[in-house]
C-alpha cells in the first residue's frame, strides 16, 4: 500500500512540473478585452451604441480607417455608475497597434474629456492609423470618471505590413516637421546615459578601495572621522558643482534650442452637440419582461401605440451592442460582426404593420446565443436588475423611428 | 578549526575575503534598493513618471521629488552611520534607474509597442549627487534634510528640462493647440488611462502667471526635507541591531 502511495505521490509530482512547464511554454497573445465581463447592466443601461461602421476590414500600416456611428447616452443610467459628466471617447485596442489620429463627437475633435448629456444622441468618429501589423479586435469605448470603461462592439481588423515602416509626421507650430515616432529619442538617451555615467562614477570612486568590513571596523572603533580625506571632499565637492553646473547649462542651451515652449493643455469640452431627432410617433409600454434561462430568450411584452401618419413594423432589438433582428422587416448590410448579430432573432406575436392611430399588444421574443456568449444572462445577477434597449421600428417607407425601452427583468428559471 | 579561530591566516587572505564580501554585499544592496525602490516609486510616482503627457509643470514636479527622495534618505542612514560610506542616494538611483529603464523598454515598448519616447524615466540623478555630496560634507542629517533635500526638490525639474522641451514645442491640431507631448498622449492609445486620469495643470497657483515651476519645485523640496527626516529615521531603525537577539 506504501509503495502504491509512493508511487502515486511520485507521479503527481511529475505531473504538476510537466503542467508549470506546458504552461510556461503556452502564452497565447491576449486579443480580447473583457467585454463579455463587464458586468451586463453596464453595458445595457449606459452607453448603447448603434448605426457602427467598421470602414476597412484590412489596413495595410501607415493607413487610415474609421470608425463611426452613434451612441445613445441612456436616460434612466444606474445608481451605482457615476454619471457621464467627465466622459472620454476612447477605442479598445491592445495597446497603440493603431495611432488614433482623430476623434469626433458632434463634429468637434475631442482629444481630452467631455460631458455627456441624459437622454441624447451622439454622432461620433474616430480615425485610425494602423501602426502594427496582426489581427486585432477594435472596439468602441467610452471611459466614464467614476465609471469606468464602458466598452462597445468590437470587430477583427487585419493590419498588414511591417512595423518598422511606420512613421508619424506631425508639424509644430514653429514650421518644422517631425517624426513623432522617434522625435527626441537620441536626446532622451544621451541625457539618461550621461547621468546615469556620473553617478557610476561617483560610486566607482568610493568602491575602488575597501568599503564594507575595514570601514565597519573603524566606525566602531570610533574612527569614522579618518574615513573622509582631504581628497575626498575635493572630488566630492568637484562632483557637487559639477553637477550644479551641469543642469544650469542644460537647462539655459535647452531654452536657447526651444525657445517656445507651452504647458501641457487640459481641460473639460463641454457642449457636444447632440443629434436632432425626429418627433417620436412610436410610443411602448413594457408590460412585463421576463429571461428565460434554459431558453436564453429574453421576452417582452409591449403595448406599441402609433401617433404617426404611417403604419409601423418592429425590426430591430438593440442591447449591450447584440442586435436582434426580425428578417421580414429589416436586414443588416453594414457587414455587423457575425458574434453581435443575431439576424432572425427577433420575433414578434404579431408583426403586421401598426397602422396610424392604433395600440396593440405583443409578445416580442429575443433569442440568441449572444445572451450567453456574451453573458448578458448574468443579468440577473446584477444589484439592479432592470434591462434596456434601442427598439428600431420601419414604417412603410423605410424610415426608422428609435424608441428607448427600460423596465424589471424577471428571470425564469424553468 | 574551532569557533574562536579566525577563517583567514594572512593579512593578504583578510584583504581577498574583504573585497569579496565588498562585491557580494553591494551586488546585492543594488539589486535589493533596485527592487523595493522600484516598486515603491511606481506605485507611488506612477503615472507621472510613466508617461510625457502627465510630467506638467505643477504636479509631477511636485510629486516626484516628494515621493523618490525616501529610499535615498534611508540608505543614506544605513551606509554613512555605519560605513561612512557616501553613496546612499546615488546608488538608489542607480538602481531605480536602472529597473526604470529595463520596465519601460522591455514593457511599455517591448510588450505594449509605447515608443520609449513618449515613456521614458524622469531622471533623479543631480539630486542625488548633491544630496550624497551635502550628506559626507557636513556628516549632519539635518543639515542634509535641510540643504540636500531642498536641493533634491529644487533641481529636479531643470535636470529634466533638456530632455523634457523639445516635447513642450507647441502644435496645432485639428484647429486645437497642444504640445507635442499632449499629442502623443492622443495618439499612443491607452485604453486603460482614459485622459481624464491624467492630472496636470490642477491647483490653485494661479496668481504666478506661467512661472508654477519654480513654485512649485520651492513647495516640494520644503516637502522633501520633511520627508527626508522621517526616511532618514527608518533607515537608521533599520540599519541598526537592537532588534536582533544578542548571544
Amino acid at each position: 500500500m506504501k509503495l502504491i502511495k509512493d508511487k502515486v505521490a511520485k507521479l503527481s509530482f511529475v505531473a504538476l512540473l510537466v503542467t508549470v512547464t506546458a504552461a510556461m511554454f503556452y502564452a497565447p497573445t491576449a486579443s480580447a478585452h473583457g467585454e463579455k465581463s463587464q458586468a451586463a447592466f453596464m453595458r445595457m443601461r449606459t452607453i448603447h451604441w448603434f448605426d457602427l461602421n467598421w470602414s476597412k476590414d484590412t489596413v495595410p500600416v501607415n493607413d487610415t480607417m474609421t470608425i463611426s456611428g452613434k451612441f445613445h447616452v441612456f436616460a434612466g443610467w444606474p445608481e451605482t455608475v457615476d454619471k457621464p459628466e467627465i466622459s472620454f471617447l476612447n477605442i479598445g485596442i491592445p495597446g497603440p497597434v493603431f495611432i488614433r489620429q482623430g476623434s469626433w463627437i458632434g463634429g468637434q475633435l475631442v482629444p481630452r474629456s467631455v460631458t455627456l448629456e441624459l437622454g441624447e444622441t451622439y454622432e461620433f468618429k474616430v480615425l485610425l492609423k494602423a501602426r502594427r501589423p496582426g489581427d486585432w479586435h477594435v472596439h468602441t469605448m467610452m471611459n466614464v470618471k467614476g465609471g469606468g470603461p464602458i466598452i462597445g462592439p468590437g470587430k477583427w481588423v487585419t493590419v498588414t505590413g511591417t512595423m518598422g515602416s511606420f512613421v508619424n509626421p506631425v508639424t509644430t507650430l514653429l514650421g518644422d516637421t517631425i517624426n513623432l515616432e522617434t522625435y527626441n529619442l537620441s536626446n532622451t538617451y544621451f541625457w539618461h546615459a550621461f547621468w546615469y555615467a556620473l553617478g557610476l562614477a561617483w560610486l566607482a570612486y568610493w568602491a575602488r578601495k575597501p568599503i564594507f568590513v575595514p570601514r565597519h571596523i573603524a566606525v566602531e572603533a570610533g574612527k569614522a572621522d579618518s574615513l573622509i580625506t582631504a581628497t575626498d571632499k575635493k572630488v566630492a565637492l568637484g562632483f557637487a558643482v559639477g553637477t550644479i553646473a551641469i543642469v544650469a547649462f542644460g537647462m539655459s542651451s535647452t531654452n536657447a534650442a526651444y525657445p517656445v515652449t507651452t504647458p501641457l493643455q487640459a481641460g473639460l469640452l463641454r457642449g457636444m452637440k447632440p443629434i436632432e431627432l425626429p418627433a417620436r410617433t412610436v410610443n411602448v409600454k413594457v408590460e412585463d419582461a421576463t429571461y428565460r434561462v434554459p431558453g436564453r430568450a429574453m421576452q417582452m411584452t409591449l403595448t406599441i401605440t402609433n401617433n404617426g401618419d404611417s403604419s409601423v413594423r418592429l425590426g430591430e432589438f438593440n442591447t449591450a451592442g447584440v442586435r436582434f433582428l426580425d428578417p421580414k422587416v429589416h436586414t443588416d448590410e453594414t457587414g455587423y460582426p457575425d458574434d453581435l448579430l443575431a439576424e432572425e432573432g427577433l420575433t414578434v406575436s404579431d408583426n403586421s404593420p401598426i397602422a396610424p392611430g392604433t395600440s396593440r399588444t405583443v409578445q416580442v421574443t429575443a433569442s440568441d446565443a449572444a445572451w450567453e456568449v456574451y453573458r448578458l444572462a448574468d443579468l440577473i445577477y446584477d444589484p439592479d436588475s432592470r434591462f434596456a434597449g434601442l427598439l428600431f421600428f420601419f414604417d412603410e417607407a423605410g424610415n426608422r423611428q428609435m424608441v428607448m425601452v427600460d423596465a424589471p427583468l424577471i428571470p425564469s428559471f424553468i | 578549526m574551532s569557533a574562536s579561530q579566525s577563517a583567514v591566516r594572512s593579512r593578504a587572505e583578510a584583504v581577498k575575503v574583504s573585497r569579496t564580501f565588498d562585491w557580494l554585499i553591494l551586488f546585492t544592496l543594488f539589486f535589493v534598493v533596485l527592487g523595493g525602490y522600484h516598486i515603491h516609486y511606481m506605485l507611488t510616482g506612477g503615472d507621472w513618471d510613466f508617461w510625457t503627457d502627465w510630467k506638467d509643470r505643477r504636479l509631477w514636479v511636485t510629486v516626484a521629488p516628494i515621493v523618490s527622495i525616501t529610499f535615498p534618505a534611508a540608505v543614506q542612514a544605513v551606509l554613512w552611520w555605519r560605513y561612512r560610506l557616501p553613496f546612499g542616494a546615488v546608488v538608489c538611483i542607480l538602481g531605480l534607474l536602472l529597473g526604470e529603464w529595463i520596465n519601460r523598454y522591455m514593457n511599455f515598448w517591448g510588450w505594449t509597442y509605447f515608443p520609449v519616447n513618449f515613456c521614458f524615466p524622469s531622471n533623479l540623478m543631480p539630486g542625488a549627487i548633491v544630496l550624497d555630496v551635502v550628506l559626507m560634507m557636513t556628516n549632519s542629517m539635518t543639515i542634509t534634510a535641510v540643504i540636500g533635500g531642498m536641493a533634491w526638490g529644487l533641481l529636479f525639474y531643470p535636470g529634466n528640462w533638456p530632455v523634457m522641451a523639445p516635447l513642450h514645442v507647441p502644435v496645432e491640431y485639428n484647429g486645437m493647440m497642444m504640445t507635442l507631448a499632449d499629442l502623443q498622449g492622443y495618439h499612443y492609445v491607452r485604453t486603460g488611462t482614459p485622459e481624464y486620469i491624467r492630472m496636470v495643470e490642477k491647483g490653485t497657483l494661479r496668481t504666478f502667471g506661467k512661472d508654477v515651476a519654480p513654485v512649485s519645485a520651492f513647495f516640494s523640496a520644503f516637502v522633501s526635507i520633511l520627508i527626508y527626516f522621517l526616511w532618514h529615521f527608518f533607515g537608521k531603525w533599520f540599519g541598526g541591531t537592537s532588534f536582533t537577539q544578542s548571544s
